[in-house]
């Protein structure tokens, strides 16, 4: 592995107040390396940005890729609601989706004359959120006051579908007209299986609280992908929709920008993109079968960051969910199968400890202290864990060290190893330990073989889609 | 189960007695009373939607002295009668019924089973809806529809009453989407 370079940081944090505040990091901890995801896997896509990068690209990827969308929908005098979600501004700092976000807004106003453009910051459980974001990105300058946060507990709009009717929010579909702005990081594979990935916020982050229950409860591991689509194809939402534009990535950083008005092309082509990279770290992780990880960034637990993939991911990394005769454990499949007495959601068990050092409330995760040892770092991660209504039992089953250091030297003892892999928002690199870096590097040549040979032709197969036209 | 820490608390000189409140609780603890907002300490579960929907900020959490614990003990009710609930809501006993506090199914039902008749009264009972506050209406609006309980939407939105499955999809509309494994799904469902 090579020396740390200087253009390699810690991810950054945004200051928020679902999280304490930014301290020690993981990633100047002097046993954390950081292994190049392309030393693992040569063929992963090149970038255009990482973080810190030269934000200017992304300007002018979006502005290449909105030049073949069609705007002649919006007049002058309309209305245009520029929808976007929170976990976008996860992404490497979160300057590269809000630059797509002001360059989109631009383009739109200099096509069609129409300067009534608002933005939507659509959020899950992160009430305040969209503030936060709002504030730090200053999008409520650069949208002239016309920002605005919106959350599934907000008022609905009734959307006849195929189905019956479903709930949006009322504040994503007040205007004449929407764009989605979204991306392509693999985030909850488990739940969204690579079947209309592009059209996934339509039923979640556009959606009301009971609409996105509907997706997760009323439908099944794979079905419930139909629910997004159902939506989007609705009258409603077609009187409304415009055309889609997303920030493209792979494990190793933003690759470009994709727009198009036909949201069922980009679909395919995030997955044709997506799978393979994504394929072969997902597939990397589920062959580590010990280690402590550290969680260190932004976001709750499930979806932060490392090498590009979440964390989510990782805890369920021994089932491949690319494949879709495979059901994930999440939500609770699996109690399904289970006689009476079953317990919690496992986690996956190469996971021997958990070092909590930062991380954001907004998502049960009551199955990480249930099922692994856990140590969160500093009386204030602990205070900021303990009010979370959505985790109110966590601290009784962690414990809590003083410090980021005596909180690994525990992790190491109780676990007898070494290997240490930190979740901290990075693309483009793992901060790993040198004994995992040194396991990754080893058996990378044959996870790749095994994706390339045996599982990539079946994921493929699968999705309709000829394996030779990748 | 639910270990209630915290209790929202309202700053009366602040409160502008907008309704937020009233509207996002999950418990009816929150009511604006003669243009104030009031919380019923008894029926508090602390989720945030009071103190985080505010919008002038009147609302904050502070610690209870000590701790409410909400719990139904559903071996109060028939097994095989909470069982045959469930399974007319095509919902599993050992399901979550609230993932924020690790209620499963079988204790909603057994409310349900007990007389409640609304969310508010589930709530009340079981503790669910103190987290999130959003996934596990689902959840309670199928078992109240299951036991023949009529419900009816509030008149403003703290929800709305949908509750669609995989199980009422029409055959035309799964045709009409193929790839979505519809059948394949509800097999897995089916074990139960």
């Amino acid at each position: 592995m090579q020396a740390r370079t200087q253009d390699i940081t810690a991810p950054f944090i945004r200051k928020s107040k679902y999280g304490p505040e930014i301290r020690e990091r993981a990633f100047d901890l002097p046993e954390i390396e950081s292994l190049n995801i392309r030393d693992l896997f040569p063929d992963t896509p090149e970038t255009i940005f990482r973080e810190g990068g030269d934000i200017s690209v992304i300007r002018k990827a979006t502005e290449e890729a909105l030049k073949t969308v069609n705007m002649d929908m919006i007049k002058e005098g309309d209305t245009v609601n520029l929808l976007c979600s929170q976990y976008g501004f996860q992404l490497m700092g979160g300057d590269a989706y809000a630059e797509v976000l002001r360059a989109t807004k631009d383009v739109i106003e200099r096509r069609t004359g129409c300067k009534n453009i608002r933005l939507r910051v659509a959020t899950g459980f992160r009430i305040r959120e969209p503030e936060e974001i709002i504030k730090h990105y200053e999008l409520d300058k650069y949208f002239n006051g016309a920002a605005r946060g919106v959350t599934c507990l907000d008022k609905g709009v009734p959307i006849e579908t195929d189905i019956g009717t479903l709930y949006g929010m009322a504040a994503i579909y007040d205007s004449d007209w929407i764009v989605h702005v979204h991306h392509g990081e693999l985030r909850e594979l488990d739940m969204h299986r690579m079947i209309n990935r592009a059209t996934k916020p339509f039923a979640m982050s556009y959606a009301r609280m009971e609409t996105r229950s509907i997706a997760h409860i009323g439908f099944g591991p794979r079905s419930e992908n139909f629910v997004q689509k159902v939506i989007f194809d609705s009258p409603f939402v077609q009187s409304k929709y415009t055309f889609g534009c997303f920030l493209m990535t792979s494990p190793a950083g933003i690759t470009g920008v994709e727009a198009d008005n036909d949201l069922d092309a980009v679909d395919r082509r995030m997955l044709l993109f997506n799978i393979r990279p994504y394929g072969k770290i997902r597939q990397i992780l589920s062959k580590i079968d010990e280690c402590i990880v550290i969680l260190d960034g932004a976001g709750e637990p499930r979806y932060m960051l490392g090498g590009g993939i979440s964390f989510g991911n990782f805890t369920e990394a021994e089932l491949d969910l690319f494949d879709l005769n495979v059901i994930p454990v999440s939500l609770g499949y699996n109690l399904f199968e289970k006689p009476a007495g079953s317990t919690a959601k496992s986690v996956n068990p190469a996971i021997k400890a958990l070092v909590i050092n930062h991380m954001w409330l907004g998502v049960p995760q009551m199955e990480l202290p249930g099922h692994i040892p856990t140590i969160v770092v500093g009386r204030e991660m602990e205070e900021v864990i303990e009010r979370d209504p959505m985790n109110s039992m966590f601290m009784d089953y962690a414990v809590t060290a003083e410090n980021l250091k005596a909180a690994v030297k525990f992790a190491k003892k109780i676990t007898g190893l070494d290997k240490i892999m930190v979740f901290d928002g990075a693309f483009g690199y793992m901060h790993v330990s040198p004994s995992l870096a040194e396991y990754l590097l080893k058996v990378a040549p044959e996870v790749s073989r095994e994706v390339e040979e045996e599982l990539l032709p079946k994921w493929l197969e699968q999705r309709g889609i000829d394996p030779s036209s990748l | 189960m639910r270990k209630i820490k915290f209790l929202a608390q309202v700053d009366v000189d602040t409160c502008i007695g907008c309704g937020a409140c009233q509207t996002l609780c999950p418990t009816e603890a929150a009511r604006v009373v003669e243009k104030k907002a009031q919380v019923d300490e008894s029926k508090c579960v602390a989720c945030p939607n009071c103190s985080d929907f505010c919008p002038v900020d009147a609302i904050t959490m502070v610690p209870r002295a000590e701790p409410r614990i909400v719990y139904l003990d559903y071996s109060r009710v028939d097994p095989d009668k909470i069982t045959e609930l469930c399974r007319k809501a095509n919902l599993h006993p050992h399901q979550w019924g609230c993932m924020c506090n690790g209620t499963r199914v079988r204790e909603v039902a057994a409310a349900v089973l007990l007389g409640a008749k609304t969310l508010e009264e589930i709530a009340l009972m079981t503790g669910i809806r103190s987290g999130c506050t959003a996934y596990c209406v689902h959840h309670m609006l199928r078992l109240l529809k299951a036991h023949g309980v009529e419900v009816e939407e509030p008149k403003n939105h703290r929800w709305y009453n949908s509750i669609q499955t995989i199980w009422e999809t029409p055959k035309e509309v799964e045709e009409k989407y193929p790839g979505h494994f519809f059948e394949e799904d509800r097999k897995i469902f089916r074990k139960f």
